[in-house]
């Protein structure tokens, strides 16, 4: 293992990229680290997002104001206000609210890590929202009037009428949203949480090698988000409902 | 040609282009000084008091800025300064944005490996420690397994994991490490020593409850004026004007204005030059 390390740096030097870090143990495990926590966040934001936006796009179609409300106004918050500044705004504000409410910072259980993982899901489960309301609006009313005239529940109607439909509709975007949310763990970054975009950084500012670290962040991002686009295609080819929306 | 060879000679040629940002060409920085009459010099704005925003006037001020423009007088020509922060800084110098840096960049091995400095040193620089004063830290050995705001891009990172065991938690600046600190995601924060010295005497009400917790500073380091590797008549020029500076007291006289509390390097270095010459 030492001997390839070694291998690849020489090789890498005499193209003219500066891979020596990877002769540091203490910045090896950090870059992979970061690697990890990066996977690690997107397994975990992405199913929470999607979670998110399913609860989200209910509440705005519900009809009762005092859901749709709330789901909306959340909605218009989280959508137009810039990712960076509300994860900045509650590790360091809000956290620190919560901690002097709780009387010290050793009460506070949460920390950056769960504030990224928190305002990233949320952030793009807005996103799903509106593209799952597009698809529960294009179901059409005679549709759900037939299945109240069967006398399914509202949330029935919701459940095995207008989801399964809305969801094909509005796959494409939401896979879309899904690539973004990749992308938007990088955000991570500027609140010291070890993902990759963090580690790199942390490694760069020390020797300077920022040309090589970019070509490795952009190529684990593009093949992350090569394989969320090929199974989100794989996805929506499987639900395709033949005759469905032409 | 095979698409074989076309892709082999798009390679080579990303390959040359890489390399060649890698290591930029060795143009005489000192003739292109002359020849624009100007001096550009990459600066960090991170906080008094090495370089800053005058909330008032909107003009940049500090140390770093006023030892620029007396390296700028003393060649003969105008100031030029450019922002610069810690991941873009090298890659200024390197692509010929700027003709040196002044960025609170102290010397390593790894950075003299692909810049040079002229040989005279101006400042020393450490990292002090700022916490909690009922937080038990007296000494870099108690950070062990503790969490440790820095600065991304501070070269106290990594004594503190590999010398002190620390769990350094890198903020984009300082504002937001200090802030961190406050929320309590770390026990200390570590940073230029003259900076925090500064900001807990001039906000003492926002800070009483905190001080400076370990009396020796973290790898104190000398800062240097970095340029382009290889430009000799660049570095020549640089440490002459850097040695007079230092030798008429004007450097003192720039670090007593700019409230640099702990004058005791430039005193010494005063002695050294003068007795030198």
């Amino acid at each position: 293992m030492q001997d390839a390390i070694r291998g690849f740096i020489a090789l890498a030097g005499q193209v003219g990229l500066n891979f020596d870090f990877l002769a540091s143990p203490f910045e090896l495990r950090m870059w992979l680290d970061g690697m990890g926590t990066t996977l690690v966040l997107v397994a975990l934001t992405l199913p929470l997002s999607l979670a998110g936006g399913v609860v989200l796009a209910a509440a705005l179609t519900s009809g009762r104001p005092w859901l749709a409300g709330p789901a909306r106004a959340y909605v218009e918050l989280t959508r137009n206000t810039p990712t960076l500044v509300q994860l900045m705004f509650t590790v360091l504000v809000v956290n620190m609210l919560i901690s002097q409410a709780l009387g010290g910072a050793q009460n506070n259980p949460f920390g950056a890590y769960f504030w990224l993982v928190a305002v990233v899901s949320l952030h793009v489960a807005a996103f799903h929202a509106e593209a799952l309301r597009g698809g529960i609006e294009a179901v059409p009313a005679a549709t759900v009037e037939a299945a109240r005239g069967l006398g399914f529940s509202r949330l029935e109607v919701l459940r095995v009428v207008e989801l399964p439909l809305a969801l094909r509709t509005a796959l494409p975007a939401i896979v879309n949203n899904l690539v973004n949310l990749v992308k938007l763990t990088t955000i991570g970054y500027a609140v010291a949480v070890n993902e990759i975009t963090y580690a790199s950084l942390m490694i760069w500012t020390q020797r300077d090698n920022v040309v090589e670290l970019m070509i490795v962040l952009l190529l684990f991002f593009s093949l992350i988000n090569l394989a969320v686009a090929r199974i989100g295609a794989f996805v929506e080819r499987r639900l395709a409902v033949p005759g469905f929306g032409q | 040609m095979t698409l074989k060879a076309h892709l082999l000679r798009a390679a080579t040629l990303a390959a040359v282009l890489l390399a060649g940002v890698s290591a930029a060409s060795a143009d005489a920085t000192l003739d292109r000084i002359k020849a624009k009459a100007k001096f550009t010099v990459g600066v960090i704005l991170s906080g008094a008091p090495f370089g800053f925003i005058d909330p008032k006037t909107q003009e940049q001020k500090g140390f770093n800025i006023d030892l620029a423009r007396a390296l700028a007088e003393k060649l003969g020509v105008a100031l030029d300064t450019v922002t610069v922060t810690p991941p873009n800084r090298v890659q200024f110098l390197q692509q010929g944005k700027v003709d040196a840096l002044l960025a609170n960049m102290q010397v390593t091995e790894d950075r003299a490996k692909i810049m040079d400095y002229p040989p005279t040193v101006f400042d020393r620089a450490g990292g002090a420690a700022v916490g909690r004063r009922d937080s038990g830290i007296k000494d870099w050995a108690d950070l062990k397994g503790k969490p440790v705001c820095v600065s991304q891009g501070s070269n106290f990172t990594q004594p503190l994991i590999e010398q002190y065991g620390a769990v350094v938690k890198g903020f984009p600046s300082q504002p937001e490490s200090l802030l961190a600190l406050k929320g309590g995601t770390c026990v200390v924060a570590v940073h230029t020593g003259a900076t925090v010295a500064l900001m807990l005497e001039d906000r003492a009400d926002e800070w009483k409850e905190y001080g400076i917790l370990i009396p020796t500073e973290i790898v104190p380091a000398d800062s240097v004026v970095w340029i382009r590797k290889g430009e000799k008549d660049t570095a020549a020029a640089l440490d002459k004007a850097l040695r007079e500076l230092i030798a008429s007291g004007r450097l003192l006289e720039i670090a007593r204005a700019n409230r640099l509390l702990n004058t005791a390097f430039i005193e010494e270095q005063q002695k050294a030059v003068s007795a030198a010459r």
